[in-house]
């Protein structure tokens, strides 16, 4: 015991005299941090938890890599080792006092950039400090560890260079260290995996994102203490004292003996996935977690309209919503100018048939969300969806909400679905050429469907003059109105609907504003979601469009879709039909 | 205490199909100083670190202070001071660090300001490793030999490296220990090393212990003869008459130097200097060299310990 503390009394000494050892445990990471948080734009909410993750990260792999592993190297070449060999103890003394060291030296950088985030960034205290530190040693312990064994395992500094770096580079560019684990391909996060590193990412991020704990991060948590475990064993094992006993080529086999464990969990999580899975949603909720001012637009709260006022998001919610243009330097957020455009809450179709219609499930939801569409009530609720669902819930899909709900009580007219039969019967393909349908439809889908159109003479049911009709009597005598297109049946493909179906009510006679009341916070009310999302105000969710020109006064204009806000993320159109 | 040390009897040490031991025996008595000489890869080391228990010995009987090292390497790595050849320390721990750590780890410990008064350290308490001469960093090397009080020291080529001031320094600690009964063993190149210090000495070739004695017996059980060298200012005659008593005479090809060995010296010395004396050439330098443990050595094993 006294060897112990003796040895990591004077470790510790020699480490705080160290320049080098200094630098890369504290100004480096401090440089990293201000570098990726100014990048990230940290400074304006969100995305600091990843900003911490990384640094925190970077720092493990080098105080593993080079702080312990090329450190025992150089000790034994440059015969300091050989010195201890004549005493009386094992190496254990030694290694143990890596390990310790290594976690008390870096524990001020944890203090330090946990402090800069505080009082720089404004970043509450992360409420499950203990399990983030508690983490965090952990990781150091288990990297530095492997460390420990391949510097066990080579015969010169030059191998243990090339081994190090073929470990440290790829964990440092895959794990999430230097990006998010989300933006890789799927491909490599499949590979990522297979590294320590990543289950330290996500476990750290989980953390300090999510507020979970440590027994929620148990996986992670078990590779690394198998790994230290192995490690240390094997180290004692093959721990050599002097630089002329070498070891032969096939030793370097026992690194693999010590990443077994995940190895292992990589090969699992080819199966399983959840990982990945966790990663992707992390990187979503650093997305939806970004804080940003909208100065300018024409708000539509859902009731009222604000004529030039502004939005602030923050933590995917609505945080403040500006009766007037609120200045430029009111919040720590990214600002986006918007004057002239209009903001509305997302809409909602009260009523969608989702089994309908070719095309994936993920990719209905997906279109809905594309054209501002942020929740629907689907009547039938079709096996697939049940999956699909809970993917949007955690956010590793994208794609509007689905709510399955057969009940009548939203049985009304839709105006859309009467045009469409009438003019499926009478065999016009006209509705498929509306350009946001274009937009959504998977690839070959309009020319099939154009393929099967031709009369058939049968009566059409009741035409679009009679819908209207019924509709503009049920808003005079003040019944309440909701909004649904019965997407799904032919020439209704899914997304698009609601907005021909609010420029048909206008057309029938009823105003922009109720129409659009309709599509947004009566439907939210109708569908129990009222609390979340559906109008524009403080707390809720932010999810909503902004669009060109004033819908108001003409509807149309909620076609011409600016960008899609759902749940804080502003929601990359472009790439939402993306197969990876 | 024991009257012995170490003993050590038959001792072999294969590494695989080679043989680096081959059946050594000797003992070192409480209080002596016993040196082991030897070229490089005669065995020497392997032979100390057997001793050190830091090696597992193939087969023999070996006892360090009544402790098997094979089974007890701990005990005895406890109580035995070592120091070796070419170690480091860290650039930046300090010499009072230094000590301090090494002392944590033995269960008995000397007195650290006295050893580094001794060791002439004390200024350099709180010097940095990376700052200390040569000869600095040996003496704490021996300071840190010498931490645990230990009751056997094993040297290994203590001097090896150092100017002659510092091993001149080295020398006259060795001298003290020894004055205070340490029991010391002492691996060498230096013969005069050897010579000036140890009790006796044990010459190791292959693996197999070729001479030992005290260094005054071994140079008498040699055949060592004494030379002469004597130059002259003129060439000497090419014809010579035949000295009695002398060995083999060697003379320069400019024919003004001679070299003569002799058993009995003192006659052969006073024949030549009468007959370069009657030539008539004038002599420039004559002197008289007894043989020394390395020209035992090099009779012993046809070649010069510094190969």
């Amino acid at each position: 015991m006294k060897a112990y503390l003796a040895h990591i009394r004077t470790t510790m000494k020699l480490t705080m005299r160290d320049r080098i050892v200094l630098f890369f445990n504290y100004l480096l990471p401090l440089l990293f941090f201000i570098v990726f948080a100014q990048s990230f734009g940290a400074d304006r909410g969100g995305a600091i938890s990843q900003v911490i993750t990384m640094v925190l990260i970077m720092g493990v792999l080098g105080s593993g890599f080079f702080g312990a592993g090329l450190r025992a190297v150089q000790e034994r070449e440059l015969n300091i080792l050989r010195r201890f060999k004549v005493a009386p103890i094992t190496p254990l003394p030694l290694l143990v006092s890596s390990l310790v060291t290594g976690v008390l030296a870096y524990l001020p950088s944890l203090a330090m950039i946990l402090l800069v985030s505080r009082f720089y960034y404004g970043m509450p205290w992360p409420e499950r400090w203990l399990s983030l530190t508690l983490l965090l040693t952990l990781g150091l312990v288990a990297f530095r560890s492997i460390g420990l064994i391949i510097a066990s395992v080579v015969n010169s500094m030059q191998e243990s260079q090339i081994i190090i770096q073929l470990m440290y580079l790829p964990m440092l560019f895959l794990s999430g260290a230097t990006f998010p684990v989300g933006m890789l391909p799927h491909w490599l996060q499949m590979i990522a995996q297979f590294m320590p590193a990543t289950y330290l990412y996500t476990g750290l991020n989980g953390i300090l994102v999510r507020k979970e704990s440590l027994a929620e991060n148990w996986l992670p948590v078990t590779g690394m203490l198998i790994t230290t475990l192995v490690a240390i064993f094997l180290a004692v094992k093959l721990f050599r004292w002097e630089k002329d006993e070498k070891l032969p080529a096939r030793a370097k086999l026992w690194i693999a003996a010590v990443m077994l464990p995940f190895l292992l969990m990589g090969g699992w999580q080819l199966y399983r996935q959840d990982n990945i899975v966790k990663a992707k949603t992390l990187f979503r909720e650093m997305r939806r977690n970004r804080a940003l001012l909208i100065r300018g637009p024409r708000i539509f709260t859902g009731e009222r309209v604000i004529s030039a006022g502004g939005l602030l998001i923050r933590d995917g919610r609505i945080a403040e919503v500006y009766e007037t243009v609120p200045p430029e330097k009111d919040a720590k957020a990214e600002v986006m100018e918007a004057a002239g455009k209009t903001l509305l809450p997302g809409l909602i179709d009260a009523r969608v048939h989702l089994a309908m219609l070719d095309g994936g499930m993920e990719r209905k939801l997906a279109a809905y969300l594309y054209c501002g569409v942020v929740a629907v009530r689907s009547v039938g609720d079709p096996p697939e969806l049940r999956a699909v669902r809970a993917k949007i819930a955690s956010g590793e899909l994208l794609g509007a909400e689905a709510v399955a709900d057969a009940s009548p009580r939203f049985d009304q007219p839709s105006l859309s679905a009467a045009e469409a039969r009438v003019e499926a019967s009478l065999g016009k393909s006209a509705l498929l050429d509306l350009s946001l349908v274009l937009q959504v439809a998977p690839e070959g889908m309009i020319e099939a469907a154009r393929k099967l159109l031709k009369p058939d003479g049968r009566a059409p049911g009741e035409t679009l003059e009679a819908a209207s009709d019924k509709l503009l009597r049920a808003w005079k005598a003040g019944l309440p109105l909701l909004a649904g297109t019965d997407s799904g049946i032919p020439l209704l493909v899914h997304g698009p609907a609601i907005h021909r179906e609010l420029q048909l009510w206008v057309k029938a006679g009823i105003p922009p504003h109720a129409a659009l009341q309709a599509a947004t916070s009566a439907n939210a009310q109708a569908l129990g979601f009222a609390d979340r999302t559906g109008r524009i105000r403080k707390g809720l969710e932010a999810s909503f469009l902004v669009v060109d020109g004033n819908p108001l006064e003409e509807i149309a204009a909620t076609e011409r879709i600016s960008s899609v806000f759902f749940r804080g993320e502003r929601v990359d159109r472009a790439s939402l039909f993306k197969v990876d | 205490m024991s009257e012995t040390a170490i003993f050590v009897r038959d001792l072999h040490k294969s590494y695989g199909s080679l043989e680096a031991v081959k059946g050594i025996g000797f003992e070192v008595r409480t209080g002596e100083v016993f040196g082991l000489l030897g070229p490089n890869g005669a065995g020497k080391t392997t032979t100390v670190e057997i001793l050190e228990g830091l090696r597992p010995r193939s087969a023999g009987q070996v006892s360090v202070l009544g402790l098997d090292p094979a089974r007890q390497s701990r005990e005895i790595k406890d109580r035995i001071g070592v120091c070796l050849q070419t170690t480091n320390l860290p650039d930046k721990i300090t010499v009072a660090e230094a000590m301090e750590l090494f002392a944590a780890f033995y269960s008995r410990n000397t007195d650290t300001n006295h050893l580094l008064d001794r060791l002439q350290l004390r200024e350099k308490r709180d010097a940095f490793y990376s700052t200390l001469s040569g000869g600095q960093k040996q003496r704490l090397a021996l300071a840190l030999a010498m931490v645990n009080d230990p009751q056997l020291v094993f040297l290994d080529e203590p001097t090896t490296g150092l100017d002659p001031q510092v091993r001149l320094e080295i020398h006259s600690l060795i001298q003290e220990l020894r004055e205070a009964r340490r029991t010391i063993l002492l691996t060498t190149h230096y013969i005069e090393e050897a010579e000036r210090l140890c009790d006796r000495v044990a010459i190791i070739d292959h693996g197999r212990i070729i001479a030992m004695g005290t260094p005054r017996e071994i140079q008498a059980r040699t055949l060592g003869q004494s030379l002469i060298e004597l130059r002259t200012a003129q060439p000497l005659p090419s014809l010579m008459p035949a000295f009695a008593e002398a060995g083999k005479i060697v003379v320069s090809d400019d024919r003004r130097s001679l070299t003569a060995w002799s058993p009995r010296p003192a006659r052969t010395l006073v024949d030549l200097v009468k007959w370069v004396d009657q030539t008539g050439v004038e002599l420039a330098d004559i002197h008289l060299k007894r043989p020394t443990l390395e020209d035992v050595f090099i009779e012993l094993t046809g070649k010069r310990l510094r190969d």
